[in-house]
């Protein structure tokens, strides 16, 4: 029986919610997180099944203060896992909270915070990009019809981001 | 003052008072955290995410400054625009406190 596997999943930068509900159930079924890599290769390493809570912080500006950022997390109980692209990966075992829930974010105020850092910095590269690179290309290659597909193609993942932002906000206006 | 800063702190989050009202002697992320806890009986236990962005924002905004490094952990404390906000912050509650009383 192998120790270890490793999934492909995708997860918007907008779907850190999934994200961490993703990352529990694995460690609930006994596969525990070891790392993840571009462009989303999540690798796992079996253990005894337990409830452990993932969760993801967007705080690019902790890195200036990495060490004082880490201790606060670990000082409250959270093991601190890997960063990449910006994100903090960190887990605590259910059992070791109090009251069995706890999370990184205790109030709407933060957790919006927290989706306007993720919209500051990643939203201009990516709107810079559409206009710089996208949208001129398509003007020049729109006759081919394979770039055609492929511009096509582009425009879906734009459109999911693009949803996937709005349904994050409203989410955070919602609860 | 910034009439933009008082328009986001005055009424603040209750992370963020309390914050406000440990960093009067000079603390750390932690050391709030368990100040908050013993004032309000266990009732508020702040979460590390909310803190840490608190902390840099009040830092970035200038109601709070960085005094010194202790075991990696940075140490902050209020500054005169902090007090200020906490001042006015404090008269918001006492007259909403006062108003609740006489409601009775």
């Amino acid at each position: 029986m192998k120790n270890t596997k490793t999934e492909l999943r995708y997860f918007t930068i907008a779907d850190w919610k999934e994200e961490e509900a993703y990352l529990r159930r694995r460690h609930q079924e006994g596969w525990r997180f070891e790392r993840v890599s571009l462009p989303g290769i999540y690798h796992f390493v079996r253990c005894t099944p337990e409830d452990v809570v993932y969760q993801l912080d967007y705080n690019p500006e902790g890195l200036s203060d990495r060490e004082g950022y880490l201790q606060l997390f670990r000082d409250c109980g959270w093991e601190h896992l890997q960063d990449l692209v910006g994100y903090s990966y960190f887990r605590k075992p259910a059992a070791a909270m109090q009251g069995g829930e706890e999370e990184i974010f205790g109030d709407d105020a933060s957790r919006r915070e927290m989706f306007r850092r993720v919209l500051r910095h990643r939203l201009p590269p990516l709107i810079l990009l559409f206009f710089v690179a996208v949208l001129p290309n398509f003007f020049l290659f729109a006759q081919e019809p394979v770039i055609r597909l492929l511009f096509g193609l582009l425009g879906v993942v734009y459109l999911v981001l693009f949803f996937r932002f709005l349904l994050c906000w409203r989410r955070l206006r919602g609860d | 003052m910034d009439p933009h800063l008082k328009k986001v702190y005055v009424p603040m989050t209750e992370t963020a008072f309390y914050i406000l009202l440990c960093l009067r002697r000079e603390n750390h992320g932690y050391g709030i955290l368990q100040q908050t806890e013993k004032m309000t009986g266990g009732e508020i236990r702040l979460s590390p995410g909310t803190l840490y962005g608190s902390l840099s924002k009040m830092e970035k905004d200038g109601l709070i400054a960085f005094v010194r490094e202790e075991e990696k952990r940075r140490l902050y404390r209020l500054t005169a625009l902090g007090e200020e906000l906490l001042a006015l912050e404090k008269k918001r509650i006492a007259r909403l406190y006062r108003n609740m009383q006489e409601a009775n």
